[in-house]
């Protein structure tokens, strides 16, 4: 499957000269970036940089105090969650969110059902929406076919950040956007993890914008990192250009 | 011995079987929309007195109980969720709950001052038949069936379909939810709108037993709500399990001990596991609290 974009080139996500400020806080002071179909791209930066904020205003949970977000080259600055989602653009969370007294697999149908069918379909089609095989496969691609039928609040940790991720990838998303998907879990479903989602992104050609801590992580799974500190990207580029920029090297570590 | 001991047992089902409905909806409002719905007895009282009054004007029993039903989805279901709970939920829950204490005191004196003071005696089912030595009477059979139906539909609609998920879902995480599409006030307000439906069908069951009178819903309420919390407030089974079983409770101890301690025992119940087991039989520890 290969993305279908409006016209070739066009970048799938763009922020353009984006600011929020909080009372006389410039949280995101100016930041502007694209991401191309299919990239990786990592946000970086130390706490307390703007990676959380930038995320919110992308996600239309918090609108910007100036600048634009584009998708597909559409001005969806301002616009609901739910309407991004509609339009393709899913997130997991940092903290976990999903529905914990539900089974596995009902979380996964949840996640899509929405994005199918009309007003009718909801109380007289199929009560699974059609989304049975597409929640198998994600239980297959995420290794969670042995829990598909627990209640998702019963997983462990890293279970539930799995099933979130997979979640997630539900709908089929042009773009999705990844809040710390390695915080929290453990080294050996890390990896497992990390494979995952990059066979997500060449199967589904989904694009992906992850922010993380875990530096190893974002060096291993991205083709490209930006770096903020203090509201503005300070090094945008390849992982390991940036792992090596004198300037990232003193946000980190002068922070 | 065994057949008495088999005969109080089916009336107290009988009668648990209702409370199970009403405790059934309370529980709905609790997961779904945060509210603890202290007038939720007095809801009964209301399609009762309809039903009684759609009767007094000339309507067939089978065309008054279709048309309480649409009172009370239009009152209890659309009305209760505009003009009370929507704008009381922002003060929060506490507050919330306390002005559904006002409610059950506006709604009694609302029925007492247009349908008077009386016990109304409502047209229910007579006659019976016997099974050795007990007597199975159609007015208990039926309350059980349709509980049974009810119960059923309500499972299977909650589990099984896609909007059923979504009220699901809503209960459990509304933010997540509203993020996936998911149009969670259409949600909400079909919790409300469920929780009319089983109060009429509550009313039009009990009200052959119980009469029908304004303050009848400050019992059958409490008995619901200890019901609700007896079984585990979070949980369509647990408000099921709990209903029948403080009806069969009820009802051995009026036949065993004194009468007029039947109204207390649900609230003895309900104070052993507020201490003892403030999960409830079937209910899962939760954070929130009232």
């Amino acid at each position: 499957m290969t993305p279908a974009g409006p016209t070739p080139g066009t970048p799938v996500l763009e922020a353009r000269d984006l600011h929020r400020s909080f009372g006389g806080v410039r949280a995101v002071n100016g930041i502007s970036f694209s991401v191309a179909p299919g990239e990786i791209l990592g946000v970086i930066g130390p706490n307390g940089s703007g990676k959380s904020t930038l995320f919110n205003c992308l996600l239309g949970q918090l609108p910007p105090s100036a600048g634009q977000v584009l998708l597909d080259g559409e001005d969806v600055t301002g616009m609901t969650p739910a309407a991004l989602n509609r339009r393709g653009v899913s997130r997991t969370f940092q903290l976990l969110q999903v529905f914990p007294q539900l089974s596995v697999r009902e979380n996964l149908i949840l996640a899509g059902q929405e994005h199918v069918g009309s007003r009718l379909g909801r109380l007289f089609g199929r009560p699974d929406a059609g989304l049975t095989a597409a929640a198998e496969r994600m239980l297959h691609l995420f290794r969670l076919e042995a829990l598909a039928d627990l209640l998702a609040g019963g997983l462990s940790y890293g279970q539930q950040k799995l099933l979130d991720a997979a979640m997630a990838f539900m709908a089929g998303p042009r773009l999705v956007l990844l809040d710390e998907p390695a915080g929290g879990v453990n080294l050996t479903l890390l990896g497992a993890f990390r494979e995952r989602l990059r066979a997500m992104n060449q199967e589904a050609g989904s694009t992906f914008v992850v922010i993380e801590h875990n530096m190893d992580f974002v060096m291993s799974l991205c083709t490209r990192v930006i770096c903020i500190a203090e509201g503005q990207i300070i090094a945008d580029g390849s992982p390991q250009a940036v792992r090596e920029n004198p300037q990232v090297i003193e946000a980190y570590l002068g922070h | 011995m065994f057949w008495l001991l088999a005969q109080l047992l089916v009336a107290g089902l009988a009668i648990g079987a209702i409370y199970a409905l009403i405790a059934i909806g309370f529980s709905l409002l609790w997961q779904g929309a945060q509210t603890v719905n202290f007038a939720q007895g007095d809801f009964v009282s209301l399609p009762a007195f309809a039903i009684l009054g759609f009767t007094a004007l000339g309507l067939p029993l089978w065309l008054a109980i279709p048309a309480a039903l649409a009172v009370a989805v239009l009152v209890l279901g659309l009305l209760f969720k505009r003009v009370l709970v929507q704008p009381m939920l922002h003060h929060g829950v506490l507050q919330l709950a306390i002005a559904t204490m006002a409610l059950s005191i506006f709604l009694e004196n609302v029925l007492k001052d247009t349908g008077g003071a009386e016990a109304y005696p409502f047209p229910g089912l007579t006659g019976g038949f016997n099974l050795g030595a007990l007597f199975l009477d159609w007015q208990s059979l039926t309350v059980l069936a349709v509980t049974v139906v009810t119960v059923s539909a309500l499972n299977a609609f909650l589990s099984r379909t896609r909007t059923g998920r979504a009220m699901q879902a809503t209960a459990q995480n509304p933010s997540v939810a509203r993020l996936l599409g998911i149009d969670v006030e259409r949600m909400i307000m079909l919790t409300f709108v469920i929780n009319a439906v089983l109060v009429t069908l509550a009313a039009v069951l009990i009200s052959p037993v119980y009469l029908v009178k304004f303050d009848n819903g400050g019992q059958i309420g409490l008995t619901a709500f200890s019901a609700a919390i007896v079984g585990g407030f979070n949980q369509v089974r647990g408000a099921v399990v709990g209903g029948l079983l403080l009806g069969v409770v009820e009802t051995f101890a009026a036949t065993y001990g004194p009468d007029q301690y039947r109204t207390a025992v649900p609230m003895v119940l309900l104070i052993l596991f507020v201490l003892f087991r403030p999960h409830g039989l079937l209910g899962r520890r939760e954070e929130r609290r009232v």
